[in-house]
């Protein structure tokens, strides 16, 4: 990847596509990743406009978790792909400490009360202590968590502890935001509550966001896009646009719009899903 | 900013210390309790069965002898003490950063655990006649000794502490662009304190162990001197004195790493 390290004159210069949208924040092409034997992803193609909120949801072991890991920074994809950040090519390890990362886990520090746990990201980029609680404690009461700054993560409930993680990746401001399945782990009110939660945040500071979940309805209530993976090894297999005005309000879910979307998206994800579910029960066979 | 949710909380917290002080102080009163009932049926048991103060000489007796020289005493446990802390200080230093060598040099690791291991192989009565050798009777040669007992349990400690970070919080403070340091500082240490004061709590009874049968290679004070003494005198009555002084020290020390221990690593007792 020689071109990577090319110097670029700058972003208004680079028009690498005839599109009237704006230049794309996060770029992907022909992004391939294997482990071994094992291809987890191949030939996979996205884009991110800057303030998009995309969700991405696939078939277990679809390589979901590869993509991000890859544009968290903290895995290389195979040599030939390409990589571009804010208009400039770059490789993973470039990310790090660049774009704010929410993994599945909360991964809360015990010894950390919960604004010191938020702090986290700050702290590691060299904010004075004081400086960098005061910012937090400013955002607490957003994050529904005022009055709770003192207290452990073992004195909080799941629901609560996902937010301190969430502020966690929120104080790291950066412009792209990618969390992994934030709710999974949560019962379905807190989830939905949470949901529109983060929406409320979301157009509050119009971070750009890349969001995993196995939900379709999830991925479709939050989403101005859902990419939907195919089984491994993983690319995009359709890339489906959500018109539905915002801000959304909870019955949204009903209506006719939504309804022709999901049965589209749950479409796409029955087929890859037989499909990798067909290549497990034929023992691992070579893909 | 006073919202009802803070108030409500920080009375609550207040409630819970006023519940805790008076708890701790029963558990205080409940062992002085339990060593006054250990001590009444010491002292009884030797006068209604007749005991030979050979075998088991009355408590009340051992402690009017203690109060009698009480200089010989004090000094013993003191001097003991200080080969202790010395001991345990520098082992447990030392194998605290031993354990984050080995952690971080995987060749480091292969090539010198091994000879840990070895040395640890040697018994102490045979690595102790070489001390004294080499550094005569100082107070220095038996806090070489302690430190020989103490430090390989928290090298392997801090090791195994350091192994138990869960990767998925190592690539969270990676892709917040944390250096080796802040790794080590802000995640991996802090995992790891609750291994280490394991292994800590271990070698605070192995330093005083170390620190006693250095002195038996030969000095003039510390409680081990005192053992030795009464020993080869055969006076039962000061034997049982160096060894009460000997447990009041080991409890103490003991019981002062586990107060740390129960402050420093408070949420794992919590969890």
């Amino acid at each position: 990847m020689q071109a990577a390290r090319l110097p670029h004159p700058g972003p208004a210069t680079e028009a690498p596509q005839a599109q009237p949208r704006p230049e794309p924040l996060l770029e992907l092409r022909a992004i391939n990743k294997t482990f071994g034997a094992v291809a987890a992803l191949s030939g996979l193609q996205a884009s991110i406009a800057p303030g998009e909120f995309v969700t991405v949801v696939g078939p277990s072991g679809c390589g979901k978790s590869t993509l991000f890991n890859i544009v968290a920074g903290l895995e290389e994809p195979d040599a030939g792909g390409i990589l571009r950040f804010e208009g400039k090519s770059c490789h993973a390890a470039d990310l790090l400490g660049r774009v704010s990362f929410m993994p599945q886990r909360d991964l809360l520090f015990p010894w950390r009360n919960v604004v010191d746990n938020a702090i986290l990201a700050l702290e590691v980029e060299g904010m004075p202590r004081d400086q960098a609680r005061a910012k937090a404690l400013k955002m607490l009461p957003e994050f529904g968590l005022a009055g709770f700054e003192k207290q452990y993560p073992n004195q909080l409930s799941g629901g609560m502890r996902q937010r301190v993680a969430l502020m966690r990746t929120f104080l790291f401001e950066r412009n792209l935001m990618l969390l992994d399945e934030p709710f999974g782990a949560l019962d379905a009110l807190t989830r939905a509550m949470m949901q529109r939660w983060l929406l409320d945040v979301w157009q509050k500071y119009r971070r750009t966001i890349l969001f995993i979940t196995h939900d379709v309805d999830e991925a479709i209530f939050l989403g101005d896009r859902v990419l939907v993976m195919t089984a491994r090894p993983g690319s995009v297999k359709l890339e489906q646009a959500v018109d539905l005005p915002r801000p959304r309000r909870p019955d949204i879910v009903t209506s006719s719009e939504f309804v022709r979307l999901k049965r589209t998206l749950l479409d796409a994800i029955e087929e890859e899903s037989m499909k990798s579910f067909q290549s497990s029960i034929a023992q691992e066979k070579p893909q | 900013m006073s919202s009802p949710a803070a108030t409500s909380l920080s009375e609550a917290a207040a409630a819970a210390r006023s519940i805790t002080m008076p708890d701790s102080l029963r558990k205080l009163i409940r062992l002085m309790l339990g060593l006054a009932i250990a001590a009444v049926i010491w002292e009884g048991a030797v006068l209604l069965f007749g005991i030979r103060p050979y075998y088991l000489p009355r408590l009340s007796t051992i402690l009017m002898a203690m109060a009698a020289t009480p200089r010989a005493y004090i000094d013993g446990f003191l001097r003991t003490l200080a080969e202790t802390l010395i001991g345990f200080a520098s082992g447990g230093a030392f194998g605290v950063l031993m354990g984050i060598v080995f952690f971080r040099v995987r060749a480091l690791r292969e090539m010198i655990f091994p000879i840990f291991v070895v040395s640890q192989t040697i018994p102490v009565i045979a690595f102790g006649a070489l001390v004294v050798l080499w550094f005569g009777n100082t107070l220095l040669a038996k806090a070489i000794i302690a430190f020989y007992l103490t430090f390989f349990p928290v090298t392997v400690n801090t090791l195994l502490g350091l192994e138990t970070v869960d990767p998925k919080q190592v690539a969270l403070m990676r892709s917040f662009g944390a250096s080796n340091r802040q790794l080590l500082l802000r995640l991996q240490l802090p995992t790891a304190l609750p291994q280490i004061f394991v292994a800590l709590r271990l070698a605070a009874s192995l330093s005083l162990v170390g620190a006693i049968v250095g002195e038996w290679f030969g000095d003039t004070t510390g409680l081990g001197v005192l053992l030795l003494q009464a020993m080869f005198t055969e006076n039962v009555v000061a034997i049982w004195g160096a060894l009460l002084a000997a447990a009041l020290l080991g409890t103490g020390f003991y019981a002062v790493v586990a107060a740390v221990e129960r402050r420093l690593v408070f949420w794992s007792a919590e969890q």
